[in-house]
């Protein structure tokens, strides 16, 4: 029997600065074995371990097509966060997983996808977009929204050239208040979202982002047209073991680390707002 | 199932003589401090009386404090070194049938998808033999919870005690027990004792065992759906005394939560609890439960509502070990019992 | 609101009440099984006005919170009963099968020296003038049988006892000076101790929770009562308040003008071990 506990080793082989308190870390496993054979779904985290500090529940950002490593990116917030934007590349960290139920790709097969980030929100949608774009005759158009409060909070900046010239692909980018040099939308992403008023025919909207964006986007997506089985969501909770055994991100009877973290709004209506 | 009649001496020796081969381990009576499972070094040491253990069993399977793996630097490299799980045999002795039912809802947990390997290398290597509660007290509801004072379930044999009354029995001295074996691995250790009980032994003794569940005088009826009153502010009325301490969780045979840290570069996993206020404290500072009124509704929700929809058990054993130990008396029974739809 | 004491489940002890409508005052009681220190839940309910019955021990605790500015005079109303003595819980948890056959009173009820509270706005009187059940017993008796044991029969003797601590923190619930918003227990930027119910960890818990309680204490029991593994944490705390009152002639909560001890600076302070 394996311990589940034990987390696979693996290198820092590049650290990206994304915004001021956010890092990229590509990993590649120590053992080739690993490296080869790790494979995951966009939406599934891992469990990422700094040894001597703890470990903390990161989704996995980039997409399972473009494997070179695994990477994952990191707000600094607490202790666990701090420790890892202290590491350099060449230092040692564990991974364990990958756990989660990922997105639901098959029924996102022929539809018109819209995609609605809000911050750091933006890492899990990243891989599900570049998986999208790597098989892009399975989906019909994609419309993507991603706002922060300032052009500096931006992640990703280097992929937006890419979503851009992608076919039937669009890209909005939207900050909170106006600022000099800045040729985009300006203005709360909800409220965006009634100005660009997108389709909701044929469509799955998948939205991620701080509980407060979430809370008043989805109203705005309700009254658009979109059905609440159309509505996607992507939780954060504290979350410790991934395995569903340490009782700590329980909403209701289901477990975010096993049956989500990815919801449909259907799903989180029925369950009770601890959250 | 064999059912024997075996003198307070004779399994004591038999005990007295296992101790070279297992770790036995069974309740022992601290004064004035209570009674806990220890190592018995004696047989004469054990409290197999009617007072019950502060905490259960679930301690020795699922331990308070454990440490996972350690992590190691070593020429230059980083290795990962895992525990070494013991393989000593050991018998418990004195468990309680709501203890030993407690375990067999954790198995549900730690058991069966993504076994936790060292839950299960304890489950196989111990032995446990049973004690029924010849004086179940007014915290003790586990009739109600699908279970009772005289159940097996779990257990590997089980004993009753049998001098004077049901109310008095103390199996002590010159007592005597009833030993009812239920698994191979309890023949092994016990089958060697005793006389088994006659045709006409066996019928008085089912009528008497079914008379002994009337001990448990407390009676509930848990709500079939409690997701209904979900919202009702009859939570906020209950949980106001709590005191958001760890004392019902950890004393409870069936909770299982957990924390993993990190500590001198060792992986811990230890105990945690749902009524502790920074338990879903996120790192950005939001808190899904800020209140003792969300902590308690979790608690309750979880044991009568969430597992029973998982796994169609309540995950509560009706032991009384929270309302016995509550420092101002909050009684889980009787407020799912009140909990009306 | 009133905080007081209602029956509780098993019909013969007493739990904590919160009445907030006419109709419960008819909840309240008082007898010999009233024994929990209810200012505890004072902190509860910032800058609200909140009405209290409190045993003169429990008094004191208010008086201490006073001084320390938790607490505004003019928001609590207290309301005093005269108390001749309350039974000891834990004694009775222990021993008896049948509580009413044993009620035994409390070690601090026996070392008591005033059953009336120090300060209140409306007094219950004692209408059968029992008087006090206090024998006038050293309140230090078993403080000293330890004093007078080797320092290491007395680490053996602790270590024994915290061994069995399950870091429940039961101690520092209950506890009414225990109102730190972040416990050092749960601190994690640096974690001061072990996390786990480990010795070292216990030792370092419990033994950092008696030194901030120096001087602050004031002997209500409610630690050593809760403790659900039966460590007798009124020693350790009894041992510092005798120390602190050979060293300082300082008794807590006995007068609410009087400045917090470790929080005040006195030139006539001892000073000789300053070299």
């Amino acid at each position: 029997m394996e311990n589940i506990y034990l987390p696979y080793l693996a290198e820092i082989i590049d650290i990206k600065q994304e915004t001021p308190d956010v890092k990229t870390f590509r990993l590649k496993f120590n053992d080739g074995e690993i490296e080869h054979s790790f494979d995951y779904k966009p939406g599934q985290f891992v469990e990422f371990s700094i040894f001597g500090e703890g470990e903390a529940p990161f989704c996995i950002s980039n997409s399972p097509t473009r494997k070179s490593g695994i990477e994952c990116s990191v707000k600094r917030m607490g202790k666990i966060t701090q420790a890892l934007h202290e590491l350099d590349t060449g230092d040692t960290v564990g991974i364990r997983g990958p756990y989660g139920n990922g997105f639901p790709i098959e029924d996102l097969k022929n539809k018109n996808l819209l995609f609605v980030a809000g911050g750091i929100g933006l890492a899990p949608l990243r891989s599900l977009i570049n998986y999208c774009l790597d098989n892009r005759g399975d989906f019909k158009s994609i419309t993507i929204v991603n706002g922060a409060r300032t052009s500096k909070d931006l992640v990703y900046k280097n992929e937006y050239q890419a979503w851009e010239k992608a076919k039937d692909t669009k890209l909005y980018l939207t900050v909170d208040c106006q600022e000099e040099n800045w040729t985009c939308m300006v203005g709360v992403v909800p409220k965006i979202l009634e100005q660009l008023k997108p389709t909701c025919k044929d469509s799955v909207v998948i939205v991620c982002g701080p509980p407060i964006m979430i809370k008043f986007t989805v109203p705005v997506l309700l009254k658009i047209g979109f059905c609440p089985e159309a509505i996607i969501t992507t939780l954060e909770m504290k979350m410790k073991c991934g395995l569903g055994k340490c009782g700590r991100c329980n909403i209701g009877n289901l477990y975010v680390c096993k049956d989500g973290p990815v919801f449909t709004y259907t799903q989180l209506e029925a369950l009770r707002y601890e959250f | 199932m064999i059912q024997k009649i075996v003198t307070k001496e004779e399994l004591y020796k038999l005990l007295d003589s296992f101790l070279q081969d297992f770790e036995a381990i069974g309740p022992k009576e601290l004064a004035n401090r209570g009674i806990f499972y220890e190592i018995i070094k004696n047989a004469q040491d054990l409290y197999l009386g009617d007072d019950f253990t502060t905490e259960p069993v679930k301690k020795l399977f699922l331990s308070p404090s454990e440490w996972l793996f350690k992590c190691q630097y070593k020429d230059s490299k980083n290795s990962l070194e895992e525990i070494v799980l013991t393989k000593t045999k050991r018998i418990i002795i004195g468990v309680r049938p709501c203890e030993a039912r407690g375990l067999e809802l954790l198995d549900k947990v730690y058991n069966s998808e993504y076994k936790d390997e060292s839950y299960v290398n304890n489950r196989n290597r111990t032995v446990i033999i049973g004690l029924s509660c010849a004086n179940p007290d007014r915290n003790c509801f586990c009739t109600s919870m699908g279970g009772s004072n005289v159940e097996s379930r779990g257990t590997d044999a089980i004993l009753f005690a049998t001098e004077g009354s049901p109310e008095r029995s103390r199996g002590d001295k010159d007592g005597k027990f009833i030993l009812e074996i239920i698994t191979d691995k309890g023949k092994e250790i016990l089958g060697s004792i005793g006389r088994e009980l006659s045709e006409e032994e066996k019928k008085h003794w089912q009528q008497d065992k079914e008379k002994r569940k009337d001990l448990v005088k407390t009676k509930i009826k848990v709500p079939e759906d409690l997701d209904k009153i979900f919202e009702d502010p009859y939570w906020e009325q209950v949980s106001k005394s709590c005191l958001s301490c760890g004392i019902c969780t950890y004393l409870c045979p069936t909770c299982h939560c957990f924390d993993l840290v990190d500590e001198e570069r060792k992986r811990l996993r230890c105990y945690d609890g749902c009524a502790f206020v920074d338990f879903t404290l996120q790192a950005s500072g939001e808190n899904p439960r800020p209140t003792k009124k969300e902590r308690y509704r979790q608690r309750v929700f979880h044991k009568f509502d969430y597992f029973k929809k998982k796994f169609g058990e309540n995950l509560c054993v009706g032991c009384g070990r929270c309302i016995r130990y509550c420092p101002v008396k909050i009684d889980i029974s009787e407020i799912v019992d009140k909990a009306s739809i | 609101m009133i905080i007081g004491y209602q029956r509780a489940s098993d019909g013969v002890l007493a739990m904590p009440c919160f009445v907030e409508r006419e109709e419960d005052v008819d909840k309240l009681i008082w007898d010999v099984y009233c024994v929990y220190n209810l200012s505890n839940y004072l902190k509860d309910f910032p800058g609200k006005k909140i009405g209290i019955i409190a045993k003169p021990c429990d008094v004191k605790s208010i008086v201490v919170l006073l001084q320390e500015n938790q607490l505004r005079r003019e928001n609590v109303y207290i309301i005093g009963v005269e108390c001749a003595g309350v039974i000891d819980e834990k004694r009775l948890r222990l021993g008896a099968k049948d509580i009413q056959e044993s009620a035994t009173f409390g070690a601090k009820c026996k070392s008591c020296k005033s059953s009336t509270p120090s300060i209140c706005d409306r007094l219950f009187e004692d209408k059968e003038k029992k008087g006090k059940i206090s024998e006038d017993k050293d309140e230090y008796e078993s403080v000293r049988k330890l004093e007078a044991k080797s320092a290491l029969e007395r680490l053996k003797f602790w270590e024994e006892e915290f061994s069995r601590c399950i870091r429940c923190y039961a101690c520092r619930q209950v506890c009414p000076m225990c109102y730190c918003p972040k416990c050092v227990a749960d601190q994690t930027m640096p974690a001061w101790f072990s996390k786990g119910a480990n010795l070292k960890g216990n030792l370092s818990w419990n033994l950092i929770r008696a030194i901030h309680l120096g001087g602050r204490c004031i002997d209500c029991g409610e630690c050593e009562r809760a403790c659900p593994v039966g460590i007798p944490l009124g020693e350790l705390n009894k041992k510092i308040e005798k120390d602190i009152k050979e060293l300082f002639k300082y008794e807590a909560g006995a007068n609410v003008e009087q400045k917090p001890l470790l929080a005040s600076f006195d030139k006539d302070d001892p000073g000789d071990w300053i070299k």
